[in-house]
């Protein structure tokens, strides 16, 4: 009898300490962070969704292909993005406070994670690549 | 080590020599073979990068030209169009990519198959559509916007020109990428190529590694295989080199009782008979000669005798040395030496017995031809041994015989010889002696002989007849010198005993006209006094009589009957002994042709009849035999001739020719016998060549067969030894149930003796041939 009750004891004990551990991980790792998935494809970005909460944002960019494709991602302006005078890049120096994230170019097939935290507002995501934001390679995120 | 012996790992370790060798080809064949091919590819892809990335110049200058065109200067660009395109559907599909002016000739291509550049170059083609399209609505004034894009761009521009800027410059940009990817890829096949390199050289390498542990592992274990088994071996095994011995093996040093380090070098000379040392050391150094016994000494001090196989293995790279195989042959060569002696010695006494006598006086005889030096020959015969004898026993006899034997042997000088002939006569061989000493040395005798002897709790004096007989460089042979130091000696004890006498060259004339005997025989044999007596000789196996031995007998009105001993030697001396062996022959054949008459006796029953030396020695004896097998009719191999052993080895010319009477006789059918065979010295070389159907085993042996080990030694050797030749063993003087068994059981073939029969004339003995001999009612006969 005293043996069970010591048994019982232990297993609560165990149940306890198991909750408040679970408990403790959720406090630590926050609001679960807003997914959005790109593809990059000649010469187009998707993005869904479009639109998204502030905070934290993961972005998933999957390179369709088949040219490398890089992806910046930049606040809005309402000029739109200023071209370099070669007149088939954005002028990256131009937007460097607008700049939020950038992914360097990588091979088709190849899929990058973008973890950002995004307050509200309209940004612009592109590629950057000779003629390719020109040729058509941008799209818009809006953060409500 | 030798060609077609046991060699359980030779092909092995070839197999594995093999391998190492086969996996150095095939992994260098493999890689040569890659990097040719590799090249070759590389070559391939240089092309394809360079019409890939001159893709991107010629989209430039398109736009250039249709600027060019648009102001109003002179340029081209449909052909350019037409290169991107061909160049782009070349690069896809494969094909000739065009020549540029100014730039490249044409070059062939293969299909892209990579699938990550074929998608690209599946882009770029579409991008080159797009922009010669759009180049050609410029150029035509046709709004661009009616140009139907199908890379899926789509500019967010109107401007024709920047419209046309933007298309050109995603199709560079596609280029750009595509000459990335191929170039990309080549740089992979080159790094997999090195890798593949690496991974032969380092498999290849592994591979020799592994399978040289194996040849060493093979070595070893074939190394060990073969140490195990010299090790194991009885015999022992030394290796010599130039310096000396180089190797032993264990059974060496376990022999020996000294280490392997002690033995090697000149080590193991050290324990080599002094006497054998040059021998075994010039052995070693030349390989020469192929055998060789020598001693060494063992752990316990003695000699062992050793038989060496020698091989000279210097020339063989892989030894390098003169080889010893020996054997420990030291019971072997005691059994020699044992059976030697007692072949050469007498069992009672142990002195040299009448064989050794002889070879001793023939070496004796030759050294005095060469050195000119005198010797001389003394027979012994104890006066009154038989009574001795006959009133003590044989046991006393035999140790009056023993005794009398040491005081001769201590007697003599150590360089001169006793020896015992047989019963109680003695032989002396005095080297370098001339009749002074001879006497001087036959006085001692009679002296130290004249001391009492105590046998069988009695005292007894015994005295001597000694017969000297001198050689001073004539012809006389061995036999000779024996034959009249005997009739010295008879001359001593006729004359009164207890003395010497010294032979001179009318002794046995005198003596026989002292004793008269002589004319008597010459007298006798006219007047018929000479008689023949025949003793049976009997198959041993059938106990039918074979054949009689012929003796002649003599009656003289005078003497009574005279035994042969007495009057044989006198014939001898005086050559009376060929008239009287014509006599033989002829009586005997005579009655042989009787008994062949006779039906009731077997075709092969043979008359056997001795023959002397002296009788071959003139010549002529095998017509006189002719003659008389002609008159009587007697078959030739009905008729057998005995023969001592001297008469057959005699050197010289006489020897010759009695060797080749004898020849022509066995040749015509007439059976060869060697009578008292034992007691000369025969050689097996000379045996075997000389015609004989029978060797007749002396009855001094035959007689101690039963009871003296040695002598039954000696007996059934001999018995042997016939055997060997291919002849007839037949054992004489049988006296006793005992004898004859011993001898059956050494296989003897027939014998006779007393036991059979005792000789008796022709018409006493019929009776004994015509049944088989019972040797109990024949010894009563």
């Amino acid at each position: 009898m005293r043996r069970a009750s010591i048994f019982v004891l232990i297993l609560g004990g165990a149940a306890l300490a198991c909750v408040l551990t679970a408990c403790g991980s959720r406090q630590a790792a926050g609001p679960a962070p807003s997914l959005v998935r790109v593809k990059e494809s000649d010469y187009r970005i998707v993005l869904r969704p479009a639109r998204i909460h502030a905070g934290r944002v993961r972005i998933t960019v999957d390179n369709l292909g088949p040219a490398n494709h890089e992806l910046i991602l930049v606040h809005a302006l309402r000029a739109g993005l200023p071209v370099r005078t070669d007149g088939l890049t954005v002028n990256e120096e131009a937007l460097q406070s607008d700049e939020v994230a950038a992914l360097e170019p990588a091979v088709p097939g190849t899929i990058r994670h973008l973890d950002v935290d995004l307050p509200k507002g309209d940004y612009e995501v592109f590629c950057n690549m000779a003629g390719h934001y020109m040729g058509g390679m941008r799209a818009f995120l809006v953060v409500t | 080590m030798t060609h077609g012996s046991f060699q359980p790992f030779r092909s092995r370790g070839r197999r594995v020599l093999l391998a190492i060798l086969c996996t150095f080809v095939l992994s260098s064949a493999l890689s040569v073979g890659l990097s040719i091919w590799s090249t070759s590819r590389s070559q391939h892809k240089a092309a394809v990068v360079e019409i890939a990335g001159r893709q991107r110049t010629l989209a430039e200058r398109y736009v250039l030209q249709i600027l060019l065109v648009k102001a109003g200067r002179q340029a081209d660009p449909y052909v350019l169009a037409r290169d991107l395109k061909g160049s782009a559907t070349a690069l896809l599909n494969g094909g000739t990519a065009p020549a540029v002016f100014g730039d490249d000739d044409s070059v062939s291509l293969e299909a892209q198959r990579n699938a990550v550049a074929r998608a690209q170059l599946v882009q770029e083609e579409k991008l080159v559509n797009d922009l010669t399209a759009t180049g050609a609505a410029i150029l035509e004034h046709r709004p661009v916007s009616s140009v139907r894009l199908t890379a899926g761009e789509h500019p967010v521009i109107s401007d024709p020109i920047e419209r046309l800027r933007i298309i050109a410059a995603l199709t560079s940009n596609m280029a750009l990428n595509a000459t990335r990817t191929i170039a990309s890829a080549t740089d992979q096949n080159i790094a997999n190529l090195i890798v593949l390199q690496i991974g032969l050289g380092v498999g290849g390498f592994l591979l020799s590694l592994l399978l040289a542990w194996a040849l060493i592992a093979t070595t070893k274990r074939q190394t060990a295989h073969f140490r195990s088994v010299v090790d194991a071996s009885t015999d022992l095994v030394l290796a010599f080199g130039a310096k000396g011995c180089r190797y032993v093996s264990p059974s060496v040093a376990r022999m020996t009782g000294r280490t392997e380090a002690e033995l090697l070098g000149d080590g193991v000379f050290e324990i080599v008979h002094e006497d054998d040392r040059g021998a075994v050391r010039a052995a070693a150094e030349q390989g020469d000669p192929p055998e060789l016994v020598f001693r060494v000494l063992d752990t316990s001090g003695a000699w062992r005798e050793l038989e060496a196989r020698v091989s000279d293995l210097r020339r063989d790279r892989q030894v390098r040395s003169v080889v010893f195989n020996t054997r420990d042959v030291t019971e072997r060569v005691r059994l020699e030496e044992q059976l030697t002696r007692q072949a050469f010695h007498d069992g009672l006494t142990d002195l040299p017995n009448r064989a050794l006598f002889r070879d001793r006086l023939d070496h004796a005889l030759a050294r005095s031809g060469r050195s000119a030096e005198p010797l001389a020959v003394m027979l012994v015969d104890l006066d009154g041994f038989k009574q001795v004898n006959d009133s003590l026993g044989h046991d006393a006899g035999d140790q009056l015989l023993q005794e009398v034997a040491r005081r001769f042997a201590t007697s003599v000088r150590s360089s001169d010889t006793v020896a015992r002939f047989g019963g109680d006569e003695f032989a002396v061989l005095l080297e370098g002696a001339d009749e002074r000493q001879a006497v001087s040395t036959a006085e001692r005798l009679l002296e130290n002989l004249a001391s009492s002897i105590t046998v069988a709790a009695r005292e007894l004096v015994l005295t001597a007849s000694i017969g000297v007989v001198l050689h001073n460089g004539g012809s006389e042979g061995g036999e000779d010198l024996i034959r009249d130091a005997d009739i010295a000696m008879y001359a001593a004890k006729e004359g009164g005993r207890a003395r010497y006498a010294v032979f001179h060259h009318d002794m046995a004339r005198e003596l026989g006209e002292l004793l008269g005997i002589e004319h008597e025989l010459r007298v006798g044999l006219e007047r018929g006094e000479f008689s023949l007596h025949y003793q049976p000789m009997v198959d041993l196996e059938s106990s039918r009589v074979i054949g009689v031995e012929t003796l002649l007998r003599w009656d003289s009105p005078a003497r009574g009957s005279v035994p042969p001993n007495r009057f044989i030697p006198v014939a001898e001396s005086t050559g009376l002994i060929v008239e009287l062996g014509e006599f033989v022959l002829r009586e005997g054949c005579k009655q042989a042709s009787l008994w062949l008459a006779d039906e009731s006796l077997d075709h092969d029953f043979v008359t056997w009849i001795n023959v002397s030396p002296r009788q071959l020695a003139p010549g002529g004896f095998s017509t006189r035999v002719h003659q008389a097998l002609a008159d009587t009719g007697v078959p030739p191999h009905c008729l057998g001739l005995e023969i001592t052993e001297s008469a057959i080895v005699e050197p010289g010319a006489a020897g010759d020719r009695a060797r080749h009477e004898l020849e022509e006789l066995h040749a015509l059918g007439v059976r060869i016998a060697i009578d008292d065979f034992g007691t000369g010295f025969s050689s097996l070389g000379q045996l075997r060549h000389i015609p004989i159907d029978m060797i007749k085993v002396d009855r001094s042996f035959v007689q101690g067969a039963e009871l003296d080990a040695k002598d039954a030694t000696i007996t059934s050797n001999l018995i042997s030894l016939a055997h060997a030749l291919n002849v007839v063993a037949v054992a004489e003087g049988i006296e006793s149930t005992g004898q004859l068994e011993s001898l059956r059981q050494f296989g003897c073939d027939s014998a006779q003796g007393f036991l059979f029969a005792r000789p008796a004339p022709a018409a006493e003995i019929y009776k004994v041939l015509l049944s088989p001999v019972d040797e109990a009612t024949s010894t009563a006969a």
